[in-house]
């Protein structure tokens, strides 16, 4: 695939303010996004993993301008033209989302319960000034490129399985034909067997149409399934940026290494794979010093506390923000086995 | 320790749910039998009846609505105690809850009390099952809360429920379970709504805890690798029905049900090819107010035939292996 990109978020910062007492006194910020710069080529999936809290869905909103990022550029390469979304006016914004559509991580709250199924999938077009009756033409077009039968444009969202609510999320950010759509964990909420329906259909829509995807996900497995290329995020910052087979094979952060080794593997004859990082993600609101992930890293050495590490080029496209990358040997034997020990408590 | 000591034996049992739009048949004819030390995973999708029938053994439920037979057997001989016979609302039943059988429950969140702090939501299931003074209990306390990992828990003994992470939340929740050293624990996806690592954590926390305290657990999940990992046997439900029992590895190994073939089908492993289609099942789950008649799978099942519209028999593979199809039947 050619490398052509279709977005360039470029040092995207997004700080919230935390606010204590009477008088709601700004007392520290929770640094959600922190410096995050990549880019998306036309074609691709990206994904992007890291735990609960490190601020994917931020990342997300961003883009969308859902919340307004503090710094940072992000440049949406349009068809006939470049937006900056961080600073794009209204009207402007109208062409970003005709040009980028989101599907949000929770099928069953992200639908207003009181708008029919037609008029959930028209609303994008709604908001484009699309008439009535080609945005109810534009729907029953788009219902089976989901897998919906026509009967379900009159339902209201309680009457339908989680599966089928998220098909609806998907048809209503592809009405306008977005040539790049940000999925936050789309398959997250669902049922396993209905969970490979929609990874399924979203491999099949990206073939069709040419779609480019910002995946968001915190099952790795499935990012990895369906990802060109992977980020990973730690507490606001992005980790390590590679294409899947770096980021999975030849990983060279110790925290990519430690997500990778915690999945569980579905074979009950082995059990013994199972890294587990221990402590839990710090506080964002006041994350250690030096780089972030010091307090957990098993590598982390005296310079780890003192200097936060820069994101690093380490050829081919593989970024890493580690002091040690190039020296670390992340293999298997210092993640060793210790599902069958006793938790040391710390 | 001898082999195959029923601690919990479930038979047919039934939770049938009286609703104006009519019957909710949430579970319909379950049997397993929970082994001394061992872990019986039961696994399943949404709706299928795994949280009703962990919360029926503890008679969480009407009694109305229950029937079958849950028989506890406390110690190698005594008689077993007919759970279901008991009153739901009697001291032989509370004396059970929580002192030879615990639950973590699925919300960390709601089964903490907000107002009251960690500490004093231990103490109490402590003092509820244990004649112990207050200073006793609260070292115990502590010592649970360190035994299941949280870091300074001397501290922590006074936070309130909303001044932790899901993970210490999910934690304290086992402490306060673990804290009368129970016979059986039934753990409700105590790790759903949590990050794999802290996943990694806590089921190595269960996997320990029940080594050394010779429990034996009940892990109710939707997650395949969760039973692979955790699990020595394991119930496959759908729609209130058992599809398949076997130990684990035959399990994985050599699934007999449609449905435990395609659910193990579709979950993606290290080695899938990237992008390619992965297996699913058709359709999804139905309401079970609309459950089919006979195999309520067939409107899924990639085998249906014409017999499948009656209820499919239970076909035995080995002495402990089973699944409830018609296809190992010769016409
Ligand atoms: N008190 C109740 N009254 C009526 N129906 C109920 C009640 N409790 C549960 N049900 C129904 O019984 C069925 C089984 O529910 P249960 O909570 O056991 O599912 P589960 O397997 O634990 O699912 P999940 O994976 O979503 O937790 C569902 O259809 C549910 O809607
Ligand atoms: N509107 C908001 N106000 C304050 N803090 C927020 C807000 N949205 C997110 N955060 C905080 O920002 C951090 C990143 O959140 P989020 O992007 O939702 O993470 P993720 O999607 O990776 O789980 C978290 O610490 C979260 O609590
Ligand atoms: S910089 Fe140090 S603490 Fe951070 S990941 Fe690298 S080795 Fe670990
Ligand atoms: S009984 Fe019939 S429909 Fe049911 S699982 Fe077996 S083959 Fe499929
Ligand atoms: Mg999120
Ligand atoms: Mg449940």
């Amino acid at each position: 695939m050619p490398d052509t990109p279709i977005l360039q978020v470029e040092n995207l910062s997004k700080f919230f303010p935390v606010q204590r007492g009477l008088l709601r006194r700004t007392v520290g910020h929770v640094k959600a996004v922190n410096d995050v710069t990549f880019t998306v080529n036309k074609g691709e999936c990206l994904g992007l993993v890291g735990e609960s809290g490190c601020g994917k869905t931020t990342v997300a909103r961003c883009l969308l301008r859902l919340v307004e990022p503090d710094q940072g550029r992000i440049l949406l390469h349009g068809e006939r033209q470049t937006f900056d979304i961080a600073s794009a006016s209204r009207k402007e914004m109208l062409d970003v989302r005709r040009q980028m559509q989101i599907i949000f991580q929770d099928p069953f709250s992200s639908l207003d319960p009181r708008w029919r199924v037609t008029d959930v999938i028209a609303e994008p077009l709604m908001a484009q000034k699309v008439g009535r009756g080609e945005a109810g033409r534009r729907v029953l077009e788009i219902l089976p490129t989901v897998g919906l039968g026509p009967h379900f444009a009159d339902r209201f969202p309680h009457e339908l399985s989680g599966g089928e609510r998220q098909r609806v999320s998907i048809a209503r950010a592809l009405i306008v034909s977005p040539p790049l759509v940000v999925a936050d964990e789309p398959v997250s909420a669902l049922d396993v067997s209905v969970r490979s329906q929609i990874i399924n259909l979203l491999l099949d829509l990206q073939s069709q149409m040419n779609l480019t995807y910002v995946f968001i996900a915190h099952d790795l497995s499935i990012v990895k399934h369906i990802s060109h290329r992977i980020a990973v995020m730690y507490l606001g910052r992005l980790v390590e940026l590679g294409t899947t087979q770096q980021v999975f094979e030849e990983c060279k952060h110790p925290y990519t290494k430690a997500l990778l080794a915690s999945v569980l593997i579905p074979d009950p004859t082995h059990r013994e794979q199972s890294y587990v990082l221990e402590g839990e993600v710090p506080s964002p609101l006041n994350p250690p010093s030096g780089c972030h992930f010091s307090t957990r890293c098993p590598f982390a050495q005296e310079q780890c506390s003192a200097e936060e590490p820069e994101l690093r080029d380490m050829g081919d496209g593989h970024w890493v923000r580690c002091h040690f990358a190039e020296e670390l040997d992340l293999s298997e034997e210092i993640f060793a086995p210790q599902f069958d020990t006793p938790t040391a408590s710390n | 320790m001898p082999d195959s000591q029923p601690i919990l034996e479930v038979h047919d049992l039934h939770v049938h749910f009286k609703m104006l739009a009519g019957i909710v048949r949430a579970v319909d004819g379950v049997d397993f039998t929970v082994e001394r030390g061992r872990c019986l995973g039961i696994v399943g999708e949404s709706g299928c009846g795994k949280s009703v029938t962990a919360r029926s053994i503890l008679r969480l439920l009407p009694s109305s609505d229950t029937s079958g037979q849950i028989l506890y057997h406390p110690d190698g001989d005594d008689e077993p105690i007919d759970l279901v016979s008991l009153d739901a609302k009697g001291d032989a039943i509370r004396a059970i809850r929580g002192k030879d059988i615990a639950m973590i429950f699925q919300e960390p969140m709601t089964s903490l009390t907000p107002v009251y702090t960690i500490g004093e939501q231990i103490m109490e299931s402590i003092r509820k099952h244990q004649d112990l003074s207050e200073e006793e209990a609260q070292a115990l306390a502590i010592s649970m809360l360190n035994k299941v990992g949280i870091p300074d828990a001397e501290r922590r003994f006074g936070d309130y429920p909303h001044q932790m992470s899901g993970g210490m939340r999910q934690r304290v929740m086992i402490a306060i379970a673990l804290c009368c050293e129970p016979r059986v624990l039934i753990a409700d996806e105590p790790t759903t709504a949590l990050d794999v690592t802290i996943q990694a954590q806590i089921l190595r926390l269960i996997r320990s805890l029940q080594q050394d305290l010779d429990m034996s657990v009940i892990m109710i999940t939707h997650d395949l690798s969760v039973i692979a990992q955790l699990a020595d046997f394991v119930v496959v439900m759908y729609l209130g029905q058992m599809a398949e029992k076997a130990p684990v590895v035959e399990l994985f190994q050599d699934p007999k049900h449609p449905y435990t073939q395609a659910l193990l089908r579709s979950i993606v492993r290290p080695d899938t090819p990237p992008r390619e289609q992965l297996h699913s099942i058709s359709g999804s789950v139905p309401d079970p107010r609309n459950a089919p008649s006979g195999c309520r799978f067939r409107n899924r099942c990639p085998s249906v035939h014409d017999r499948c519209v009656e209820d499919p028999p239970v076909v035995e593979f080995g002495p402990q292996h089973s699944a409830t199809c018609w296809l190992y039947v010769d016409e």
